[in-house]
């Protein structure tokens, strides 16, 4: 059985000596496709001037009159564009653009906003294979950081106010007729008896039972007339606070993941904001617009004879809707969105609710088929005296045709990206308390630029005595293994560029820095094997055969076992342990390929196998 | 030295490391409990001020003076001759609700001191985050441990696999230890190091194990020992290579580029030093020690070959 598996792995070995010109074809096609992913990464910056009035009625200077303006105090423009509403400038020096841009937010004593933004200088034919560089995070290159505030007490505000239509609604089924509930000015629920019932306190007793938030403050009779106040009790109301935070929190990272950054973090900040840090994310609008969106959904059915509160709301081409107050479901029940288009073509949002909402909806529909259900679009806007003002409007009245179940879709929406926007929201969950952006900025790298800077230093020196260790002890096949590394590194860098939600950041060098030890690592194993081989008295061609074969077992077991630790790290690692995993994983991928198959081939092609002597070993 | 590398005094000597390693190991433990991790804002959360001063203070000078403007308990780190100064807050619901007053103490602080005290960065890290950070960071490594020991056990025999799991809690207990004694701050790329060293000490105990289970499989009327002895010395130029090498770019790490990566250089350095030092003194010294068959796989072969 021996000799029979060594003669097989001769026969093999023989056979694999002779390069099959489909390998020089795969090598090339990968390392074209990684290298052209990489190239952006070597490109430098423009920077682009946008001009904006501030008013409407002051039109934009023209073209000429900005370049010549600036043109006189030495500031070159590489190219312009007036888009109607702005006007682009783009400036290829980095030192120019601040007094470019102080020169053109008053221009013609004219004030003009003024933003500037980095644009990368690379060819047009790189936009053509959609290549990007890879993002840096915020710790290496600056990024957006926004921090929210969640309005909690508007959420228990609100909370009462639902609390008071409850009272209402059950004092109705327990016949408790006459009895006033309201909010009084210092938002505590009063429910007034004129008559006095005795049974009223065991009623409201009853109703609080299953509400740990209420408690009862007051009860009094004067007279004829019984006072009950109810108040949320202060440690129910903090518990409260943090379980709305919790889940403010929750949502905002399902909405960052929905925006693909992987090494965002988010974090409470204080008693009741939420810092998010977004790193690499150069344009803060898409993001601001998803992260401060309080957008939430809620169906009602029309009021009729059996409602006892109502609200009035206006439909979208005016007519005035009477709705039951309390609605059938809200967008907490809901448990998918997806944005699609309708038979008719037009932009709709398809819904997929959970057990709770699909019984609901079920059994809403059910007996309501053929009457309408009114979607409602609720946000919270600050007006100009800074207060949050919950604004909402019907989106969508609709004929129930059919009983529903857990899936249905709102049509009609206003626009494709309405719809795409809207679906993206209510899957990452909808928020409880209304939130707003009390800060925004784009920050410098904690790092410094210097310290990138050294940072690479670093690397390069340490890579590069590596690399000239490795020419000496190896030689012609330390070479070899040199390009190899190179290639693996521009192919790692393709490949992470490659990725949309890849980011550097500083542990994602630490992975970097791990990934070319095992690249060396992978050569070195199979160099040693190779010079064993040879001193087994192999001829150079078979011992080169022999060598990558045989340690390849060794190297598949170690990378693999790698490999299980990075893949549960990014399973289960959240923010820059994600990024590290990522970096490491995809660098042993890069690394097998490079240090095994493309070194291999490069090997057998380089080295004639019927020379004397490799190594040193004769 | 390959006549050294098989001898007997050599297995002496790995018996030897492998006792060393284990009081290391203890050593690091002692540390870590007595002194405790000396975790970064990352972890505990806080508040940093950072701040200096036009004249220089001695360290106690200006704990006095702190400790008449400061409530709760702070940390304070001097640096640049008693310029530069560093407070650490722990969060606090007092702290939180004072949050805008942090400029008004160091302006009493520059009353106290009667010099001028220039801000130079405030930063607050809730201290929720911390702890999931930490609970997050420790059940990926348990996990990633569990899986590891289970896919080494199947490839190669159990007391192999052991080793492997042995030596890699050495090499992170040991790099803990460093970071427990010399009390250098543990912050997230710290954890990015240690999470990297896993990777590179499984690496090295898998190379020594797998040119073991080789020369199992081919010679077996050799002893366990010896094939130990003849495994570590066949695999020594290549351990010796891609550490030195990878020493290299750590070390450069650690030189140039600046104090931001210092504890991140010294944990790799450390964990890759004696990460080679447990693949030659551990992984393979306790399979041994457990009294490994040297004829395992042997026999698992003439299993398999009584199969059709």
């Amino acid at each position: 059985m021996k000799n029979s598996e060594t003669r097989s792995h001769r026969l093999r070995a023989f056979k694999n000596t002779k390069l099959h010109w489909s390998q020089y074809v795969v090598i090339a096609v990968v390392l074209l496709f990684l290298t052209i992913q990489a190239l952006p990464n070597f490109y430098g910056f423009n920077y682009q001037l946008t001009l904006s009035s501030t008013q409407n009625s002051v039109p934009l200077p023209p073209i000429a009159q900005v370049k010549s303006k600036l043109a006189s105090n030495g500031i070159i423009i590489d190219s312009a564009k007036n888009s109607g509403e702005q006007l682009q400038l783009l400036l290829s020096n980095k030192q120019q653009v601040a007094e470019a841009k102080s020169l053109l937010s008053q221009f013609n004593d004219e004030v003009f906003e003024v933003n500037t933004e980095q644009v990368r200088n690379q060819p047009t034919w790189l936009h053509a294979f959609g290549a990007q560089p890879i993002k840096l995070g915020l710790d290496l290159s600056g990024g957006v950081l926004f921090v929210l505030e969640v309005d909690h007490e508007k959420a228990l505000a609100e909370l009462k106010e639902s609390q008071v239509l409850m009272f209402k609604q059950e004092l109705r089924q327990a016949k408790l007729r006459g009895v006033n509930v309201e909010l009084n000015d210092k938002q505590q629920i009063v429910l007034t008896d004129v008559a006095g019932r005795n049974n009223l306190p065991a009623f409201v007793k009853e109703q609080l039972d299953s509400l740990p938030l209420f408690s009862v403050r007051d009860s009094n009779v004067l007279g004829n007339v019984r006072k009950i106040v109810v108040d949320v009790n202060e440690e129910q109301a903090n518990k409260f606070r943090r379980e709305v935070m919790a889940q403010s929190i929750k949502t905002m990272r399902g909405r960052i993941e929905e925006l693909g950054i992987t090494e965002a973090v988010t974090q409470q900040q204080g008693k009741n904001r939420i810092r998010i840090e977004l790193p690499g994310v150069k344009d803060p609008n898409e993001a601001k617009r998803i992260i401060g969106a309080t957008a939430s959904l809620a169906f009602y059915q029309m009021a009729n004879g059996s409602s006892f509160t109502t609200k009035t709301m206006r439909s979208a081409n005016g007519e005035l809707l009477r709705l039951n107050a309390t609605p059938i479901f809200t967008g907490n029940s809901i448990e998918h969105a997806t944005n699609g288009r309708d038979q008719m073509g037009s932009p709709s949002v398809n819904l997929r609710l959970d057990a709770l909402g699909g019984k609901r909806m079920a059994n809403f529909t059910k007996d309501n088929v053929g009457n309408p259900i009114v979607t409602v679009y609720t946000e919270y806007k600050k007006n100009e005296h800074n207060q949050t003002i919950k604004s909402s409007k019907v989106i969508n009245v609709a004929r129930i045709s059919e009983p529903l179940g857990a899936s249905f879709s709102i049509t009609n929406m206003e626009s494709a990206s309405a719809a795409h926007e809207l679906a993206m929201v209510l899957r990452a969950g909808s928020l409880n308390a209304p939130v707003t952006i009390v800060k925004q900025r784009t920050i410098q790298a904690t790092l410094g630029e210097d310290n990138i800077e050294h940072g690479i230093t670093a690397l390069a020196v340490g890579l590069g005595c590596t690399l000239l260790f490795m020419t000496v002890w190896y030689r012609e096949l330390g070479l070899i293994a040199n390009g190899a590394l190179a290639l693996n590194l521009l192919s790692l860098l393709g490949l992470m560029s490659l990725l949309p939600g890849a980011v550097l950041t500083l542990p994602g060098i630490a992975g970097l820095v791990l990934t070319v030890g095992m690249a060396v690592d992978t050569n070195v194993l199979i160099f040693e094997r190779i010079k064993e081989e040879l001193r087994k008295g192999r001829t150079v061609g078979g011992a080169i055969e022999a060598g990558y074969q045989n340690a390849f077992t060794a190297i598949f077991d170690a990378n693999l076992t790698t490999m299980i630790t990075a893949l549960i790290l990014y399973a289960i690692g959240y923010g820059p342990v994600k990024g590290f995993a990522l970096t490491l994983s995809l660098g042993i991928l890069t690394s097998l390929f490079t240090g095994v198959f493309v070194a291999k081939v490069a090997t057998l092609t380089l080295i004639n196998p019927k020379r004397n002597g490799l190594l040193g070993v004769k | 030295m390959r006549s050294f590398l098989s001898s007997n005094r050599f297995t002496q000597l790995r018996i030897t490391g492998f006792a060393l390693g284990l009081v290391l190991m203890a050593v690091s433990v002692f540390g870590i409990w007595t002194k405790g991790l000396n975790l970064g804002l990352d972890f505990t959360g806080g508040y940093l001020t950072e701040y200096s001063t036009t004249a220089a203070f001695k360290q106690s000078d200006m704990q006095g003076a702190l400790n008449k403007i400061l409530p709760d308990e702070f940390q304070l780190t001097m640096a640049e001759g008693g310029h530069h100064w560093m407070v650490r807050q722990a969060d606090s619901i007092d702290n939180a609700s004072k949050e805008a007053s942090s400029v008004p103490w160091l302006q009493l602080l520059a009353k106290e001191l009667s010099d001028d005290v220039l801000p130079l960065d405030a930063v607050y890290m809730g201290s929720q985050v911390g702890d999931e950070l930490i609970e997050q960071g420790g059940l990926a490594l348990l996990t990633a441990l569990i899986m590891i020991l289970a896919y080494v056990a199947v490839r190669f025999e159990w007391r192999l696999a052991l080793g492997a799991v042995l030596a890699l809690f050495h090499d992170v207990l040991i790099v803990l230890g460093v970071f427990a004694w010399l009390q250098v701050s543990f912050d997230l790329t710290v954890l990015a190091a240690v999470l990297a060293i896993i990777g590179y000490s499984l690496n090295d105990s898998i190379i020594v194990a797998d040119k073991l289970r080789e020369h199992m499989k081919a010679k077996h009327n050799n002893t366990l020992d010896t094939l130990i002895n003849r495994a570590i010395s066949t695999t020594m130029v290549r351990t010796l290579i891609t550490s030195g090498t990878t020493l290299t770019t750590v070390a450069a790490i650690g030189f140039f580029a600046g104090e931001t990566l210092f504890g991140f250089a010294l944990a790799l350095f450390v964990g890759i030093a004696v990460g080679t030092y447990s693949s030659i003194a551990i992984s393979s010294t306790l399979p041994q020690l457990l009294n490994m068959d040297v004829d395992h796989y042997h026999k698992m072969n003439e299993e398999q070959c009584t199969l059709p």
